[in-house]
């Protein structure tokens, strides 16, 4: 994939004057636009970002010109195929999320999407900011949330096990590194003959999200099947999370299944996860949060807004993803949907300080959340092809875990596959 | 390609059921001296009969499921008697935004209703001029419909998704349509049926009397085409309104045909297979009404195309 | 059912004979119109044929040999790499492998089932038209929903059919982890919704067969087996040709009930149920290299042409014999 020298200087003039016209405006908030001023911003998200009605309207109420038209598509996956099938074309909503797993594959054409404000640099946690500033120094996303893992448990299964029920001594027990995490583990299912926790590729998530270099180098190269970060992640799994995972991976029938008939009683646990918990599992009771995850910190999941360059109004949209992306909103949003923020500022907010989910027994996740976040150290540096690797990297896994192959034979399966990427 | 080397099964009226009756007196005879012609035996409706409870049995269980709520499908005493939730269930996937049902809907009936008009009008021309009228190449071109029937659409998605997505095409259902307004097989089954309902006698007598050529076509062909027309355009709507793959490539989730909306309700992360089956026998309605008056048509329609095999 | 199948095509008299015209003119008109009709007839067939047949298909050679860029529309041409890369995939060998091992689960059963349902629809039974649509409502179901409700049926911990056999005191099975099993649940989808329409042209076929037949054979005091087998299944043979042509021209295309089979869509961790147009849409719209997928897609276009000849070469072999017999 090469970079059209003409299409980047267009680009980069494009969002230069977009920038210009920013500034100007932003002085004077009603006054944008063209003509009339009247202007329709469509907006895409997916899941649920926590954009409810209300909280667009709030913006429309200030913005009597603007009037907001909000698609939401079902998973990121869908709105991945959207994206790459129209960027840099027609069609394209003015203001697009993009999730983290493959926002790296958009940094790409970070050439065709506009330049984020000055003002509002600096709002996000460093990482998050980070990893959306191109080689040319350009940031050209809005972090939306975050997902800072903790550990969500069933205290019912835990008191059956012998194991401390409350999440402070819950999180006590399991502070420490993965092999401690791995004992408590092999502990439980000593107990109760069952598997810990739902899934081995979690905890491949877990480990390779805590790597400072997973499978490609900043400048390009793969590294993938040489790291020996991976290599070892990748028998950690097999060898100690595989025998205490109740599946091989996350989003399975089954696996939905199983969260409401207790055949799990751990799961590591992003603030979004705690959403997918409650609505697959609304009857259970004893699922709980504790503020823990092993080997220090770790993220997992998150997204970015983006405002494609050669939209129809992208100062009018640069404006509005600056307001939904700042540390107000995205409480409100986190309080819709459990969205966590990666606002810095959003962290002395009340609302998220104080935010208690009666579902995980009324642990303060906002609290916990904030917690998690300030643990997260490494910003794992994912290259284009992040999302391929690991997917075959968990397929690795998911092969030892329903015996197809074995250890050595599945990751020399791996080696042969990444190799044709 | 290869379907022109079979030889055509000789018959042009596939029933029986006008011949059926026999005489009376093979009535009383010894059932296995015969293979036919005498009522079938118990057995025989036995067998119907469970044919017919494993084509069904999957109906059965999406509603079984469908009118139940998300904890029925773990339950180990699962009941085999519906609940009462169904009508819940399918609001619950018509409220859906990230389904977008009704616009499914509505994108399934237009698309499926162009497709299948538009399959029958040009088949219907290229199949008169195939079966009834001498022209030179006629016979090469027939080969070549007939052989591209075994080209796989794969053939043609990456390039045409290049061209609508650089139209900005893509998302609209004019992108579903357009690559599907021909149908080679439409061709060759319209060819088949005119070559043998309509005697040339007929056609030389019309020009004999100084019809012209679009008059012969209109006042005999189209007359006689019209039951395989039906058929045929009953056939490629079913076929369009089922299709997914080329859909779910070219189509945006937010606007989306039944199946792709299907897919999406199994793809959304919260598995509620209550909603998801009560979504597949929503989606599945039009399609059963529409069996319930058209069926009989589609069962001779099929039969008759074997016939032209 | 045939009422409308067997309406007299058109009343052959109905206009009375016109006055002879003006001879010259009238005459070449009517040249011309019985030269240029039958093109004009076919025009909007193969007009719209080129564009969106033709065209995609040697613009899609023409892509097979690029390294394409999706966002910018753009490629580099690089000769025969992206074959050579298909080739070189072991991915590509388990597609190629478990698309037949599904076609052959889907094909063999449900036409031995077809043959028999249509066996049973074919004696002289009340409620014909009742039974026939019986066998083909399944048909109207859509891949996607067939898929949607068997794969639950199939589910390995919490399905149906393993809730069953575990009850009855047999071992689970692992639908979604051995790939045998993953074939014989999607093949058991293509089978419930086809298998009924096979059926039919089955039954349009043994209604073909001329009864003096079977009553000759009852003269020379053949059983309703006998008959079966030395009259019903020979004269099935040229159908059975085209219905095994077709099946094999779509089952080999198969994507819509492997696709559904697991959340993922992408055939398993171990591509246990990968098939061919699975696998080119995850490199083409999950990988999003074109150039790869064009060049899977020739691949697959190739691999059904070698098919037809070798179906085309048997079909010829047993026309023969049945000359010979």
């Amino acid at each position: 994939m090469k970079l059209s020298r003409r299409t980047k200087a267009i680009a980069a003039i494009a969002s230069a004057a977009s920038i210009a016209i920013i500034a100007t405006g932003c002085s004077s908030p009603s006054d944008s636009g063209g003509g009339d001023g009247k202007v329709e911003l469509t907006v895409a998200t997916f899941n649920d970002f926590g954009y409810s009605d209300e909280l667009l309207q709030e913006y429309m109420d200030e913005n009597p010109n603007v009037t907001i038209v909000h698609n939401r598509a079902a998973t990121s996956n869908d709105a991945r195929a959207n994206y790459f099938q129209k960027l840099g074309k027609e069609g394209l909503a003015d203001i697009e999320a993009v999730e983290v797993d493959w926002f790296t594959e958009a940094m790409e054409y970070s050439d065709l999407l506009a330049e984020v404000p000055e003002d509002a640099k600096g709002r996000w946690l460093d990482w998050k900011e980070a990893a959306a500033t191109d080689g040319e120094g350009r940031l050209v996303g809005f972090g939306t949330d975050v997902g800072p893992q903790g550990i969500c448990y069933r205290s019912d299964l835990f008191a059956a096990a012998g194991l401390p029920t409350d999440r402070t001594e819950v999180a006590a027990l399991l502070e420490g590194d993965w092999d401690n995490f791995f004992n408590v583990a092999d502990q439980y299912k000593a107990a109760t003959g069952k598997p810990f926790i739902d899934s081995a590729n979690s905890v491949l998530q877990g480990i390779v999200n805590q790597l400072e270099t997973a499978y490609e180098e900043p400048d390009g190269t793969a590294v993938a099947t040489e790291n020996a970060d991976i290599q070892d992640a990748y028998n950690t799994v097999v060898e100690r999370a595989v025998p205490i995972s109740a599946y091989a991976g996350q989003w399975s029938d089954d696996w939905f299944a199983s969260m409401a008939n207790g055949e799990f009683a751990a799961m590591l646990c992003p603030g979004w996860m705690h959403g997918v918990i409650s609505g697959s599992a609304p009857e259970v009771a004893g699922w709980d949060v504790a503020d823990v995850f092993p080997g220090g910190g770790g993220n997992w999941g998150g997204s970015y807004l983006t405002v494609p360059a050669d939209g129809k109004n992208v100062d009018e949209a640069l404006k509005l993803a600056d307001w939904l992306t700042a540390p107000e909103q995205q409480v409100k949003a986190f309080v819709n949907a459990g969205t966590f923020p990666s606002q810095a500022a959003a962290y002395e907010d009340e609302g998220l300080t104080a935010f208690t989910n009666e579902y995980f027994n009324d642990a303060p996740t906002g609290e916990i959340g904030i917690n998690r976040a300030e643990a997260v150290t490494v910003a794992t540096f994912k290259g284009p092809k992040f999302f391929q690797f690991h997917d075959a990297l968990q397929n690795a896994v998911t092969r030892v875990f329903d015996g197809v192959e074995d250890q050595q034979t599945s990751w020399n399966t791996w080696v042969t596959e990444v190799g044709a990427f | 390609m290869t379907a022109l080397e079979t030889p055509p099964i000789s018959t042009t009226e596939a029933s029986d059921s006008e011949r059926m009756p026999q005489p009376r007196a093979t009535r009383g005879r010894n059932r296995t001296t015969k293979i036919r012609g005498v009522r079938a035996g118990f057995w025989v409706y036995v067998g119907l009969g469970v044919v017919l409870v494993g084509a069904l049995f999957p109906f059965y269980w999406s509603f079984l499921i469908g009118s139940g709520d998300s904890s029925t499908i773990n339950d180990p005493n699962m009941s085999w008697i519906p609940g009462g939730n169904f009508l819940e269930n399918a609001a619950t996937v018509v409220n859906d935004p990230a389904v977008n049902f009704w616009r499914a809907l509505g994108n399934s009936i237009t698309s499926s209703l162009l497709i299948a008009a538009s399959v029958v009008v040009t088949s219907t021309l290229a199949g008169w001029a195939f079966a009834k009228l001498r022209f030179p190449g006629s016979k090469p071109l027939l080969v070549f419909v007939v052989a591209t029937m075994a080209v796989p659409m794969q053939l043609g998605v990456v390039p045409l998704y290049i061209l609508f997505s650089d139209l900005g095409w893509t998302g609209n259902i004019g992108a579903i349509v357009i690559p599907a307004v021909t149908s080679a097989f439409g061709v060759f089954w319209m060819t088949q049926y005119l070559q043998q309902s309509v005697p040339d006698e007929l056609i030389e007598a019309a020009r004999v009397d100084g019809a012209s050529m679009i008059r012969t076509f209109w006042t005999i062909g189209v007359v006689a085409a019209r039951p395989a027309a039906a058929m045929l355009g009953l056939f490629t709507f079913v076929t369009a309104w089922n299709n997914f793959f080329w859909p779910f490539i070219v189509l945006d989730r937010s606007d989306p045909t039944l199946p792709v909306a299907l897919s999406l309700l199994q793809s959304n992360h919260f598995v509620d297979y209550s909603i998801v089956l009560a979504g597949v026998l929503l989606s599945t309605l039009p399609l059963l009404l529409l069996f319930v008056f058209a069926g009989k048509q589609l069962v001779s329609g099929i039969m008759q195309g074997a016939v032209k095999g | 059912m045939t009422a409308t199948a067997t309406r007299p095509p058109a009343p052959p008299t109905s206009r009375p004979p016109r006055p002879p015209r003006v001879i010259s003119f009238s005459q070449r008109l009517s040249r011309w119109d019985l030269k240029v009709s039958p093109y004009l007839y076919i025009s909007p067939f193969f007009i719209m044929f080129a564009v969106v047949g033709l065209f995609p298909i040697a613009f899609t050679a023409v892509i097979s040999f690029m390294d394409w860029d999706l966002v910018r529309n753009s490629g580099q041409f690089i000769g025969f790499d992206q074959y050579a890369w298909i080739l070189g995939q072991p991915q590509f060998w388990t597609a190629l492998r478990n698309t037949f091992s599904i076609f052959l689960f889907s094909a063999v059963p449900q036409l031995i089932a077809a043959i028999f349902i249509a066996a049973m629809l074919d004696r002289n039974i009340r409620a014909k038209t009742f039974w026939r649509m019986g066998v083909l409502v399944p048909f109207v179901m859509a891949p996607v929903a067939v898929a949607l409700i068997f794969s639950n049926m199939f589910g390995d911990n919490h399905g149906l059919v393993n809730n069953i056999l575990t009850d009855v005191g047999l071992p689970a099975i692992q639908w979604h982890k051995d790939a045998f099993w993953s074939h014989v649940a999607i093949a058991t989808m293509v089978n419930f919704r086809w298998t009924g329409y096979n059926t039919l042209i089955l039954l349009a076929a043994m209604q073909a067969i001329p009864r003096d037949y079977y009553e000759a054979a009852t003269v020379d005091g053949a059983g309703a087996f006998r008959q079966f087998r030395s009259i019903t299944l020979p004269s099935l043979k040229p159908t059975l040709i085209f219905v095994i042509i077709t099946a094999t021209i779509g089952g080999l295309q198969i994507f819509d009930e492997p696709r559904m089979f697991d959340q993922f869509g992408r055939g398993g961790a171990a591509q246990q149920w990968l098939t061919i147009t699975l696998y080119l849409y995850d490199i083409g719209w999950g990988q999003w290299n074109f150039g790869r997928a064009a060049a899977l897609a020739w691949i697959l276009f190739l691999i059904i042409l070698i098919i037809g000849l070798i179906n085309l070469l048997v079909t010829r072999r047993l026309v023969r014999d049945e000359g010979r017999r």
